[in-house]
């Protein structure tokens, strides 16, 4: 039987539960993205935060902790058939013990550390190559004067710290995986006295942080457009570009390794990478 | 921002390029100040075009240099702009650009502005802006100019995260002959501060040489046989500095006096808690690889370095004790030089056993850990599954993360063939050299002409985007004092465990 929920994680606890207790999943789909099949109807499992909890309660006693991290970890990458996968992971550790986590070559095991290595080394490489830029609020109605001048100045004189306690910092970021709450306790506490926006342009939503405390939020390029640069923020992205060009060394250029440890994929809403 | 904070960014940006360090690790700090922390694995925030990651702002505070070293672009005679940054303009800038999560820190050097001490103590004032005033809790990694005075290397250390002193050259003969002006003792005695202060502090982590901490290591490192730590930097160390003051135009002078408090009153003092390191160049004189790889091995031992970073030359002037202009740089050597570094700090191998006097130079074509297992096929094949973790680790293709999944899947089941590569293992490499539950897999005979041409084949030789650069031309035309490779001197402070210092 498919099962068809509605792609919380929450959602997908309760397909593992309605896997034990009523019919067994041949295949689990978030709404949206299930394709009617005539011969078998599917089913519709309403997320029931009980079952749920039940389900977690099971993975940390009789599997470990850490495999429920990895679980969660796991749900949160863009992997096809990602439900299925991480319900047989459960399912045989379930039968045969925590230490089947250590069968790196297991064919049930092998794709799920592969999925789980892959949204960590996404979420370390975010943590370098996400860009913010300084940002005000745009003034209601008020013609904004452009980003144009070097309004900021390297004093920090009274008047450059006011400026400063009223940009926000905004970065975009174009992730293959949803990795915004695992970029948050690092930006969070290396920003803490700073407000940011961290936006997910690819699903619309945005991690918005200040003084330690965040939230995920739903975030439309609408939004965005609300945000307008900061007076010094021109100055300081030519000095990067110009910075970046300085440091290479030209006797030993070599584009493919440069491409091999930053993806073409993330070099639009890359500073250093934007055509001079 | 004035627009020649950019004209020096650029000039001196510039100047820092062939300064290679730049990792952002071995510190682990969450944000004690009012920006920043720090990642124990270091992030690496963007990658030049030539392939080198960018995570720390690298740049000097000036390049004016009094030095005349003849492979430097900064060097006195050099026909360069002379930029030199305020320090509290480069602070605001660090912070500017650590704001937008450009970089993960500072990386600060500098030409030798005046005298070197003057140079040091600009730097401080700027490191000491950035954590004070800005509350910079980052990354920071502070370059010794040599001849800097213990007092004043002292403050830097207990601002910086990583403090290094450039060896520059892999023997006494070539820095007599290219650095005139840079004695080894300039060089070797900031190490050992750094080193004993370190000890003094408990910052002194974990050794250069990961796994090799035997005793002789561990007196070659405290100064022979347990002795106590020569308390000759006490005036330095000893008794916090208290009382208050702004950075003002006499800054040095407040230094010296014991003016400004000590960073972060409230936690304990720190002293470059990611360690130091240090860079050699490659292929600007006659040293073998032995040579080269013997120095390094010596300075992890010695001063527990962190990394002993190589640096392929690049020409930037023509002088007759140099290699030609046209020469290009020996990248292929430098990177096997690296893998041989990387046998030395995480695969225990010692440099006697990678290359000996016969044989001191590395071979170009394969890496240095198949060339060993070739010379020691008594040794091989390995079973994976009852080998140790040493052993493993002797395998060509195996890695350390490759190594630890084996064993810990064997406690559960034993690891076939078919779970090596999904393991991690490259077998290409790894085939010739196991058996997995007693079964060989490398097609034909355990025989080294067999291997060698096997690997070669696949290796890419003919990539013509990699020149394999001429060495010979280079060991020719640089023939220093006429000495052939070997009898080239070891540096006194690295030959014997007391001499030199």
């Amino acid at each position: 039987m498919n099962y068809i929920y509605d792609g919380t994680f929450d959602g997908f606890l309760t397909c593992v539960y309605e896997h034990y207790h009523s019919a067994k999943a041949d295949g689990i789909f978030a709404r949206g993205v299930y394709q009617a099949d005539m011969l078998t109807p599917p089913r519709e499992v309403r997320t029931d935060e009980g079952k749920a909890r039940t389900v977690e309660a099971a993975i940390v006693k009789k599997i470990s902790p850490h495999a429920l991290a990895r679980v969660y970890r796991v749900f949160r990458t863009d992997t096809d058939g990602k439900e299925l996968m991480l319900l047989s992971y459960i399912r045989l550790c379930f039968k045969s013990g925590p230490a089947m986590a250590f069968l790196h070559s297991h064919p049930l095991v092998n794709p799920v550390e592969k999925a789980e290595l892959k949204i960590g080394n996404e979420v370390h490489r975010l943590c370098g190559l996400i860009r913010f830029s300084a940002v005000c609020p745009a003034p209601a109605g008020g013609a904004g004067h452009g980003g144009e001048g070097h309004g900021g100045t390297v004093d920090s004189g009274a008047e450059a710290v006011a400026a400063q306690m009223r940009e926000i910092l905004y970065a975009r970021v174009e992730p293959d995986h949803e990795v915004l709450e695992f970029l948050a306790p690092h930006f969070t506490d290396r920003f803490k006295s700073e407000p940011f926006i961290i936006h997910d342009t690819r699903r619309g939503r945005a991690l918005v942080a200040w003084h330690r405390r965040w939230h995920i939020e739903d975030f439309t390029e609408r939004d965005a457009a609300l945000l307008e640069n900061a007076p010094s923020e021109r100055g300081y992205r030519d000095m990067w570009r110009r910075y970046f060009d300085a440091i290479a060394i030209k006797e030993r250029k070599n584009p493919r390794c440069q491409r091999n440890f930053m993806p073409a994929r993330y070099w639009q809403n890359l500073t250093e990478m934007q055509p001079r | 921002m004035d627009s020649g904070t950019m004209e020096k960014l650029a000039v001196l940006g510039e100047g820092a390029k062939y300064d290679v360090s730049c990792s952002s690790s071995g510190a682990d700090r969450s944000n004690i100040g009012r920006i920043g922390s720090a990642a124990c694995a270091g992030i690496c925030h963007s990658w030049a075009a030539d392939g080198r990651c960018i995570s720390l702002l690298k740049v000097l505070l000036s390049n004016d240099c009094v030095y005349d070293c003849k492979y430097c672009v900064n060097r006195r005679t050099a026909g360069v702009a002379r930029r030199s940054f305020e320090p509290r303009e480069l602070a605001a800038l660090t912070i500017e650009f650590y704001r937008r999560n450009y970089i993960e820190g500072l990386f600060l050097s500098s030409a030798v502005l005046v005298s070197p001490d003057h140079t040091a103590e600009r730097m401080y004032e700027c490191l000491w802006l950035l954590r004070e005033e800005h509350g910079f809790a980052g990354y920071i990694h502070a370059k010794v100019i040599p001849g800097t005075s213990p007092e004043l290397l002292h403050r830097i250390g207990l601002v910086s995260d990583r403090l290094s002193v450039n060896v520059e050259l892999p023997s006494e003969t070539s820095l007599a002959a290219l650095a005139p002006q840079k004695k080894p003792q300039g060089i070797f005695g900031p190490m050992r501060q750094i080193t004993e202060t370190q000890l003094e502090h408990r910052t002194l982590s974990a050794p250069g040489l990961m796994g090799k901490l035997d005793s002789a290591f561990a007196a070659g490192v405290t100064g022979g046989r347990g002795a106590p730590i020569p308390a000759a930097f006490e005036q330095a160390g000893g008794g916090r500095r208290t009382g208050a003051g702004e950075p003002d135009d006499d800054f040095g002078i407040a230094i010296r006096q014991g003016g400004y408090p000590d960073r972060r009153r409230t936690y304990k003092e720190r002293f470059a808690p990611a360690g130091q390191t240090t860079q050699m160049i490659i292929g600007a004189s006659s040293e073998s690889d032995l040579h080269i790889i013997r120095t390094s091995e010596a300075l992890y031992r010695r001063f527990s370095m962190k990394r002993v970073y190589f640096s392929a030359y690049i020409p930037v002037a023509s002088a007759p004790e140099l290699p030609d202009m046209a020469m290009p740089p020996p990248l292929k050597r430098e990177h096997r030089l690296y893998q041989a570094d990387w046998l030395l700090r995480f695969y225990g191998f010692r440099a006697d056993e990678i290359l000996s006097a016969e044989e001191p130079d590395l071979d170009y074509d394969l890496d240095p850990k198949v060339v060993w297992a070739l010379r020691h096929l008594e040794e091989f094949p390995i079973e994976v599954n009852k080998a140790s973790l040493e052993e493993l680790l002797r395998i060509p293709g195996v890695g350390n993360v490759s190594a630890k999944r084996i064993i810990s899947q064997r406690r559960t089941a034993a690891v076939r063939y078919d779970d090596l590569k999904k393991i991690g293992v490259v077998l290409k490499r790894a085939r010739y050299f196991l058996t997995c539950s007693g079964r060989y897999y490398g097609e034909g005979e355990l025989e080294p002409c067999y291997i060698r041409d096997r690997m070669k084949g696949m290796e890419g030789l003919a990539d013509p985007s990699r020149p394999v650069p001429i060495l010979d031309r280079a060991r020719i035309r640089s023939g220093l004092v006429g000495a052939g490779p070997e009898q080239v001197s070891m540096f006194d402070a690295l030959s014997g465990r007391q001499g030199g210092l």
